[in-house]
């Protein structure tokens, strides 16, 4: 369970301060699958960068399961984003120079797993992504949907409580598109995984069963038409 | 886990594979440089030592100096001084000078010495066939010629052996002995290898104007040069009058040779010392360049929980690999160099025991130390601007 409350994130600029994010609060349970939409400019990948303690807000707390993450230093920060966060970017961001496993295997790596047993869990997660069969291959062989399914092998490979992905289908066409939110969709009944989607995509936001709009530093929940 | 971050290294430079070649050349260079240098320095120590093995180092040389150039000494006055002298064990009185001798067709041009039958002692001089010239000899015009000199009179149908006849001016000689190959000696101002050598009465047969004006002289074993010298100066000087006496040890020489080597390995030391530094700024430009190139995937990996020592390790391991690599090749291309000119000057050949370690400890060092700064830079990165990186 992630739990934002009174956010709020300003930047010194000269003088003055620019508020990008106030009061800021988002409460998601564990198995939701929640879209933040939002135009360019509002503040949406801030936002990420704190839900994915790449950044700290300047007022407020930030909770995963009842845990303040924000009074971890650096290296606890790391550690912290490694056990609890699985990201997946618009651009896949794959290693280019390690194959399909060995990206996937990356967050177990770090973690200090010793090698013969990530090498089984990533191939496992393959599998369970459709790429069984390509365990083997370097990311530049993949095609774009391949290589998001890769990026979400490795997001999900550590057993994270949240699953943060940044428009993970603006680079790739439609179909394709389908067969990620799709595979989304299973993942998260599946294993009981909090997903966020941050999107400016209407038809990606209406597959969630909730949907937020970040404005002007404020969240809005968008009640479901039906 | 060590085996995973320098197979990774090896996999990122192989990546850019022409750009690793540069930077490593650069280590291999320098490595080379430096090990080659400190090993040219070894074999000079080396051939000094061995030049000095042959005569030994209780040696000293005398020479009398006229106002107009070499001065003379009375034979008598040199002869004596191992009676007079406690100290001195042997003297070697010469005369020298230089020309002609002919034998079968062959003419060779070479020092001439006058000398007498000592002189095969305090020089330890060996023969390889026949015998010295010997104090009974006087004007017999027999003549003994150094290994060298033989080997440039000889010719395929005649060599110079015992009883060979050679024409010196007007005279011909008698060739009594042959001498074995001797190292050049800093102590002689010739070459004995390649000289002549007659009895000091027959000097005036083949010299214009010859003079006794130097000699070569043995200490005792425990004999301390410098109170030799000066007891040398004060005995021999008043006999010179208005002649002048000068005396050269062999340890002054030798401790004036070391100076030089010490700064002449010093010297050379430096210019590897520069060439492996610049070596080093190759290896730290590359690893920028290819940390700005990768600083997306150094976000990418920050985001998934790499520690900050992670990424100081990824790169650092780099920069180590690359300069572990260079220092090796740099062994072989140094001892190559070495030899090389070992080769060129005709010196023996030796391996510093201390070069290789040394060179390749050095390069190492320079590695970690000119890769150590980008990689602290990589681990400091922001994850959020690295990830935004283009």
């Amino acid at each position: 369970m992630l739990e934002l409350v009174d956010i709020g994130r300003s930047y010194r600029v000269g003088p003055g301060e620019m508020h990008i994010l106030r009061h800021l609060s988002l409460t998601v349970a564990a198995g939701e699958l929640v879209s933040i939409m939002g135009g360019s400019g509002s503040g949406k990948t801030t936002l990420m960068n704190i839900i994915g303690l790449l950044d700290k807000p300047t007022s407020g707390q930030y909770r995963i399961d009842g845990q303040d993450v924000l009074k971890a230093e650096a290296r606890e920060l790391s550690r912290l984003r490694n056990r609890l966060i699985g990201f997946v970017f618009q651009s896949f961001f794959l290693l280019p120079r390690l194959n399909a496993w060995r990206n996937v295997a990356l967050p177990l790596m770090y973690r200090g797993t010793p090698e013969a047993e990530a090498r089984s869990r990533a191939i496992a997660m393959l599998e369970r992504v459709g790429l069984g069969e390509r365990t083997e291959h370097m990311p530049a062989m993949l095609s774009g949907g391949q290589k998001q399914r890769v990026a979400i092998a490795r997001a999900l490979v550590g057993e994270p409580r949240v699953i943060l992905a940044d428009e993970p289908t603006g680079a790739l066409d439609p179909k394709v598109s389908q067969e990620i939110m799709d595979l989304f969709l299973a993942l998260k009944r599946e294993y009981g995984v909090l997903i966020l989607i941050i999107t400016h995509d209407p038809g990606v936001a209406a597959q969630c069963e909730r949907q937020v709009v970040l404005a002007n530093g404020v969240l809005t929940e968008v009640v479901p038409a039906c | 886990m060590l085996k995973r971050v320098v197979a990774e290294a090896a996999a990122n430079l192989l990546a850019s594979r022409q750009r690793s070649a540069l930077a490593l050349l650069g280590i291999v260079i320098g490595a080379a440089a430096v090990i080659a240098m400190l090993n040219v320095g070894a074999i000079a120590r080396n051939e000094t030592i061995r030049q000095f093995r042959q005569l030994g180092t209780d040696i000293l040389t005398l020479r009398a100096d006229g106002n107009m150039g070499l001065g003379h000494f009375q034979l008598s006055d040199l002869e004596a001084l191992p009676l007079e002298l406690l100290a001195v064990r042997e003297v070697a009185p010469f005369v020298i000078g230089g020309g002609s001798a002919q034998h079968e067709g062959q003419v060779a041009h070479s020092s001439q010495l006058g000398i007498t039958a000592a002189f095969a002692q305090v020089t330890r001089m060996r023969m390889r066939e026949g015998r010295f010239i010997s104090d009974y000899d006087r004007f017999e015009l027999y003549a003994v010629v150094g290994a060298g000199l033989a080997r440039q009179l000889s010719t395929p149908y005649a060599p110079i052996r015992v009883g060979s006849p050679l024409r010196i001016g007007r005279y011909v000689f008698t060739v009594i002995g042959v001498a074995e190959p001797m190292l050049h000696s800093p102590m002689m101002p010739v070459d004995i290898d390649s000289t002549l050598f007659v009895s000091i009465p027959n000097v005036r047969r083949i010299m214009f104007n010859p003079s006794l004006s130097m000699a070569i002289l043995r200490m005792q074993p425990d004999a301390d040069a410098e109170v030799v010298v000066g007891q040398l100066q004060r005995h021999l000087g008043p006999k010179l009058r208005d002649q002048r006496l000068s005396v050269q040890s062999a340890r002054q020489l030798i401790a004036g040779m070391q100076n030089q080597m010490q700064l002449f390995t010093l010297l050379l030391g430096a210019v590897g010392a520069i060439a492996l530094a610049l070596g080093g700024v190759g290896v730290m430009n590359i690893m920028l360049v290819s940390i700005a190139e990768r600083r997306r995937e150094i976000g990418v990996r920050l985001a998934i929980g790499a520690q900050p020592g992670d990424i100081r390790t990824l790169f650092l391991a780099e920069a180590v690999l690359l300069s572990v690599t260079g220092g090796v090749l740099g062994i072989f291309l140094g001892i190559a160099g070495a030899w090389g000119f070992a080769w060129l000057s005709g010196w023996e050949f030796v391996i510093s025991p201390t070069a290789a370690p040394l060179g390749a400890g050095v390069s190492v060092a320079v590695g970690i130390f000119f890769g150590f700064y980008p990689a602290v830079m990589a681990s400091r990165l922001d994850p959020i601007e690295a990830l935004r990186a283009e």
